[in-house]
């Protein structure tokens, strides 16, 4: 948790979207963008220096109010996916609230899969974290494409596990929303476990989960009926 | 917690990516207030950004303007109303426009200022995060270094210890060579001298019988002259018989032989000794009796022995000890030479043994000078030596501790410098000793 101010009445969430590189980390945003609704969502900030990709990540804040009040703001970040940028990574990571795993789901990245998840565990020691406590969720994204891991493939090696997993494409916008609706539905749990979300502010999973992820032609389609 | 994040966001170099701002610390005065007159400039009486409180964060009025309508809009701040542009003036169709116009272009201002602004943050964490790795990375770098350097050092100790035992194992063998060749050669002087010994042995015998037969003879004969009586032969005998001293060397022969035979049993018992001494004939490994090897010893040393020196043997009966007599033969050697050594004359020399409880003891103790205290505890060191360089090699004792040392065994040392000093060694019966 980034912040939590009792006097304030304020709390500050951070979601990372983590993964190997041009496995769609940012495209999951910008679909996320595209899909979810305007209403207590930000605007997508995307730093994309073109020299120094040190400090290429993305930010896509979300905001809400609690029954009682309280102001709970969820900050979604991307880390550069390169093996070189592991300090960058390392800095977004900190106080991270939960994880989203990024994998390709081709079968030529299986290797670069794995080593991003093992780099995961690291980056998460080291920002004093840890990956059986955290709440975590992979999708395996470009669903969409040929040659790509098969599902029950996908089940054998990564459902011993016990994460969450969700098959996916940034690109036609399915497997987006589901994905991050059992993150926050995942981050809501462990949040509630210490700051009694429903019990004191009267905030329960089902509205924080709905709040997050209404999507645009939902909210039109109440409006219009 | 809000100090601690104040303290976190302000006053220190360490970030963490993603702390809340507020529209004061995202907009400078001087980036503000050039667009609020340029709104009043455009015909607004009075223009506003208050905090989502209501309280007045930036303000430009018109004091000659006084506006009627007013318009409100929302400024969002990741996804949250962070405050609100508030704008009066006279004409409503004006102010909206105005005013939309204004919150666009704050939005412009506040947008590329809170990129700069986590561009900033994460360019400081990830450089504070690689300084600190750096230096975790330079601490390792010296610890390792340390224990190399340690290791080089110790390194040359042990080259160092390792080469005075291999300089102590080189003495060793060479004088374990010697031993062995003087062996050989005892042996083979032994051999030699016991042939014509032999033969010796066997003439001065066969002489004997002769020589008893002659005597028997000219006994009988001078009886029988006698008998007869003749007075001038017996004179003429008589005078002859005293001319060659003839009574007398018929006692001398006697005693002569008497003498001869036994120098002849003596040089056997050297040679004997001395083959047993080299144990020639045994091979490695025999059962012995130690005070037979005790007795072999002293016969070897008997010309280094002075002429009036006091061996006193207090021999008690030994069970017999699996070993390689050589090598306990250079032990008690060893002992016996340094004492004779220590004290030329007036040595009185005590060699006691006895076993009891399956253990063998034997005690060596002289009335030498003794050994002062302050050396007591390196004779038995390797090179370690009182005597003059090239005079003694400073491994008799070191022999004989690894001897004792190897079936099992123990020596100790007592010495009163003075008085005398006394060597203690124990060994263990049974079938724990080391070597064959």
């Amino acid at each position: 948790m980034i912040e939590y101010d009792e006097i304030e009445n304020r709390m500050v969430l951070k979601l990372v979207y983590y993964g190997p590189s041009f496995s769609g980390k940012t495209s999951n945003l910008l679909s996320l963008h595209d899909i979810l609704d305007r209403e207590g969502r930000g605007d997508l900030m995307v730093l994309d220096t073109k020299d120094d990709r040190t400090i290429f990540f993305d930010l896509l804040p979300f905001f809400l109010t609690a029954p009682s009040g309280l102001k709970i703001k969820l900050k979604v970040y991307t880390v550069p996916g390169q093996v070189k940028h592991d300090a960058t990574r390392k800095a977004v990571l900190q106080r991270a609230d939960g994880v989203a795993f990024i994998a390709d789901s081709q079968i030529s990245e299986e290797t670069n899969n794995f080593e991003s998840f093992k780099n995961l565990e690291n980056s998460l020691t080291f920002v004093g974290l840890s990956i059986e406590k955290i709440p975590l969720v992979i999708q395996f994204n470009k669903g969409d494409l040929h040659n790509i891991i098969s599902e029950v493939d996908i089940g054998r090696v990564w459902k011993p596990t016990g994460i969450p997993i969700f098959l996916a494409s940034a690109l036609y916008g399915w497997g987006i929303v589901e994905t991050f609706s059992k993150l926050v539905g995942l981050t809501y749990d462990y949040i509630d476990k210490r700051y009694r979300l429903k019990q004191d502010h009267g905030l329960d999973i089902e509205t924080f989960v709905q709040k997050l992820t209404c999507r645009s032609e939902e909210r039109e389609q109440g409006g219009n009926g | 917690m809000r100090k601690d994040q104040e303290y976190k966001c302000n006053h220190s170099i360490e970030y963490v990516v993603g702390c809340e701002k507020s529209l004061r610390e995202i907009i400078r005065e001087d980036e503000m207030m050039p667009l609020l007159k340029g709104a009043v400039r455009a015909g607004a009486a009075a223009v506003k950004i208050v905090d989502s409180e209501g309280g007045i964060l930036w303000e430009y009025v018109d004091t000659l303007n006084k506006g009627v309508f007013s318009e409100k809009l929302p400024l969002h701040l990741e996804g949250e109303i962070a405050g609100h542009i508030v704008i009066k003036g006279e004409k409503e169709t004006n102010l909206k426009g105005l005013s939309e116009l204004l919150l666009y272009t704050v939005k412009i201002v506040m947008n590329n200022n809170l990129k700069r602004m986590l561009t900033a943050e994460i360019h400081t964490t990830v450089v504070n995060q690689s300084y600190e790795e750096l230096l975790e990375t330079n601490r390792r770098l010296k610890i390792s270094e340390k224990k190399y350097r340690e290791l080089a050092g110790s390194l040359e100790k042990k080259v160092q210890e390792r080469t005075e035992e291999l300089k102590m194992a080189n003495v060793k063998l060479i004088q374990q060579e010697k031993m062995a060749s003087i062996g050989q050669l005892a042996a083979g002087v032994a051999h030699e001298i016991n042939n014509p010994m032999g033969f010796i042995s066997s003439n001065i015998g066969t002489f004997r019988s002769y020589a008893e037969s002659l005597v028997e003879f000219i006994n009988a004969q001078s009886e029988i002259i006698e008998s007869f009586n003749p007075t001038d032969a017996i004179e003429g005998l008589k005078e002859k018989r005293e001319r060659l001293k003839l009574d007398y060397i018929l006692e001398d022969i006697k005693e002569l032989i008497k003498e001869s035979l036994e120098g002849a049993d003596r040089v056997k018992k050297i040679v004997s000794g001395l083959k047993g001494f080299s144990h020639i004939d045994e091979g490695d490994k025999a059962i012995i009796d130690i005070n037979e090897e005790i007795e072999r010893t002293l016969h070897v040393l008997t010309h280094e022995i002075p002429e009036d020196a006091e061996i006193i043997r207090d021999f008690h009966s030994l069970p017999g000890f699996t070993c390689n007599p050589a090598v306990l033969c250079q032990v008690f050697l060893n002992i016996i030479l340094n004492s004779i050594q220590a004290r030329k004359k007036g040595l009185k020399f005590v060699i006691r043994t006895g076993c009891e409880d399956e253990i063998i003891r034997i005690t060596f103790s002289d009335n030498g000078p003794g050994i002062p205290k302050e050396i007591r505890n390196r004779i038995f060191e390797p090179f370690f030596t009182t005597k003059e360089i090239g005079k003694g090699t400073g491994m008799g004792l070191t022999v004989v501790y690894e001897v004792i040392d190897a079936y099992s065994g123990s020596i100790d040392v007592e010495s009163q410098p003075g008085k005398g000093t006394t060597f203690n060694i124990v060994l263990p019966l049974g079938k724990n000793a080391k070597i064959r």
